[in-house]
């Protein structure tokens, strides 16, 4: 490689400024301003890409409304409710609490497309309840629900999966459907760490919530219960496109918080505009930035070049995804998972489709490492947010999380080397991959 | 500091109102698609433009250093002082950089002035002249934070962890 070529340059550009500390997204145009003009090409060139690439991407307004349809949610308490229900179904088992919290993410997972959203909407109910009268360590609670807050964007609706349809050209729908099993093996090999340790750590059993006010619990809950399958049903009768059911989503949410709930004002509908908006544009900056470094990209022929080498050393299906595994959990321990997404995997994927592997399979992987990469030190943004919830230092949660990682990775494994986890339900659906 | 929060505070409640001009054009396109049988192409194309504006805009004007999302292993790592020198530097370079990409864009921008856009009919320079206020913006909000940074105001700086969208 020419250390001196324009892409070089430009590439060492955005290590550098990202490194002291220039936000990521204007880093990636700053590259690709750069490699322009040190390429004799037109600047505007930049300009172009963005705004034809913003104006072009229907499909991304997904992410604003699902990330919407969250803080509707959020607002309205439908969070707080769930946990209720969750508490009297599985409350009664020995870790109780701590297997609400998982069920509880499951079933705000299959509403929201955020793990943030999930961790902030029901972190803080979560970790009063856990932590009340001394029940759990702070620090297990507080790393729980960010280790369960992964599973968010794996089950469907997922604002990362929408990302990598965006880049991969493949359908939405089929990779929704591709992230039912892999989110719920997820949340299963948490449960059964908690099972397995809650003995020998003592962990209580929660009051048995009375049978006779289970129907009265359910009542709550159901609405809000309804919003996956209202989700599902327009996702896949063809009513609606994947953008539209996001806004469906958020509709219903605003309701339920509005008229069944009564828990939710103008000023909180003013706020959760604002707060959505705000994560909006920090989400739209990246992609912005990226879609012009994806040109510099693409003009470089990177991904062929890649692609060229890696499959000249003669690497194995299995051998390559192992790579992009330990790339990815790596990368995700020092870059937003979002940026991933956008740069890094594009220049993967030619080489795994030319392996034979399946693209919508490996969205599916890949954003299973990218949400890993939000709990792992240093830069995890499930970490940090939660030691500011829970008002505990960084390393006991650190340390605490380090278990579930460890399962967590087996059941990466097992969806990277078993295909039909992820495309068992695609292919029900049609999927001819 | 009065002038910058001001505008962040306009910025914010013009962020919040495209998402929810966006919202309403979605729930609009929605009714009249399925239950009144009418399509309507401009509710996309509005949604587009709310969506463009939004994130530009916000980027520029709304966003808060906190917001951001940027690596902050390094700057967390060092002292008050390089850590100082370091911003002043990274300012340095985004102005200029951005500079750099001023006379190209407005080129751009401008010569977009033949086309339309499909449904509303609104000239594109006009649609497409948010990028160079984009532009404009930061390179003023960082000449300003570079500004800080020498006269040693530390309240500018972006030295907390985890930037949490």
């Amino acid at each position: 490689m020419n250390f001196t070529s324009p892409f070089a340059l430009a590439l060492m550009a955005i290590v550098f400024l990202s490194l002291i500390g220039q936000p990521i997204s204007l880093s990636m145009l700053a590259g690709s301003v750069l490699y322009l003009y040190m390429a004799g090409l037109d600047v505007g060139t930049a300009a172009e890409q963005i705004l034809n690439g913003m104006m072009n991407s229907f499909l991304l307004l997904a992410i604003p409304l699902f990330i919407l349809a969250a803080e509707f949610m959020n607002a309205g308490s439908i969070t707080d409710r769930l946990i209720l229900f969750c508490n009297a179904l599985v409350g009664r088992f020995r870790g109780g609490m701590a297997q609400v919290n998982v069920v509880q993410s499951i079933i705000f997972a299959s509403m929201s497309g955020s793990a943030l959203a999930d961790a902030v909407g029901g972190g803080k109910f979560m970790q009063a309840m856990m932590t009340k009268d001394g029940k759990y360590p702070p620090a297990f609670a507080a790393a729980l629900t960010a280790v369960s807050a992964t599973i968010g964007p794996i089950l469907p609706p997922s604002i990362p999966l929408v990302v990598y349809a965006l880049v991969s050209d493949t359908s939405i729908g089929y990779l929704f459907l591709a992230g039912v099993l892999p989110g719920l093996l997820l949340g299963a090999v948490q449960m059964a760490l908690i099972a397995a340790v809650s003995k020998r750590r003592n962990f209580p059993v929660e009051m048995k919530v009375p049978l006779n006010r289970l129907p009265g619990i359910t009542r709550q809950a159901f609405p809000a219960l309804l919003m996956p399958i209202i989700l599902f049903a327009c996702l896949y009768s063809g009513v609606t496109t994947p953008t539209e059911a996001a806004a469906v989503a958020a509709a219903y949410a605003l309701l339920l918080a509005g008229v069944f709930y009564r828990s939710i004002g103008a000023s909180d509908i003013y706020r959760s505009l604002l707060s959505a908006a705000r994560m909006t544009v920090s989400i739209g900056m990246l992609i912005a930035g990226a879609m012009a470094l994806n040109y510099v990209i693409t003009v470089e022929n990177i991904p062929k070049t890649v692609s060229a080498i890696l499959t000249a050393t003669d690497l194995s299906p299995v051998g390559f995804l192992l790579l992009v595994n330990v790339i990815l959990l790596v990368l995700g321990c020092l870059l937003e998972g979002t940026t991933i997404l956008l740069v890094i995997l594009p220049v993967l994927l030619p080489t795994a489709v030319a392996l034979g592997v399946d693209p919508v399979h490996f969205g599916v992987m890949a954003v299973m490492n990218v949400m890993f990469g939000l709990v792992t030190p240093p830069y995890g943004l499930l970490l940090f947010m939660m030691t500011k919830i829970a008002n505990v230092p960084l390393s006991e949660i650190v340390r605490e999380v380090m278990p579930f990682l460890g399962v967590m990775i087996v059941a990466l494994l097992l969806v990277t080397y078993v295909p039909a986890i992820s495309l068992f339900l695609p292919r029900m659906f049609g999927y001819t991959g | 500091m009065n002038a910058g929060s001001w505008v962040q505070r306009r910025a914010e409640n013009l962020i919040a109102a495209l998402l929810g001009i966006m919202f309403l054009a979605f729930i609009i396109q929605i009714v009249f698609r399925y239950f009144l049988n009418l399509p309507t192409g401009w509710s996309t194309e509005l949604s587009l433009v709310a969506w463009l504006w939004l994130v530009l805009l916000g980027g520029a004007l709304a966003l808060k250093e906190s917001d951001e999302i940027r690596l902050d292993l390094l700057v967390n790592a060092v002292g008050p002082r390089s850590r100082r020198a370091l911003q002043a530097v990274m300012c340095a370079a985004t102005v200029g950089v951005l500079l750099l990409a001023v006379p190209g864009s407005y080129k751009y921008v401008t010569f977009m002035k033949v086309e339309r856009s499909s449904y509303l009919g609104i000239r594109l320079d006009y649609l497409y002249s948010v990028f160079v206020i984009f532009l404009l913006a930061l390179v003023v909000r960082y000449a300003w934070l570079f500004w800080q940074t020498l006269r040693g105001n530390d309240q500018a700086g972006p030295a907390q962890e985890g930037a949490a969208p």
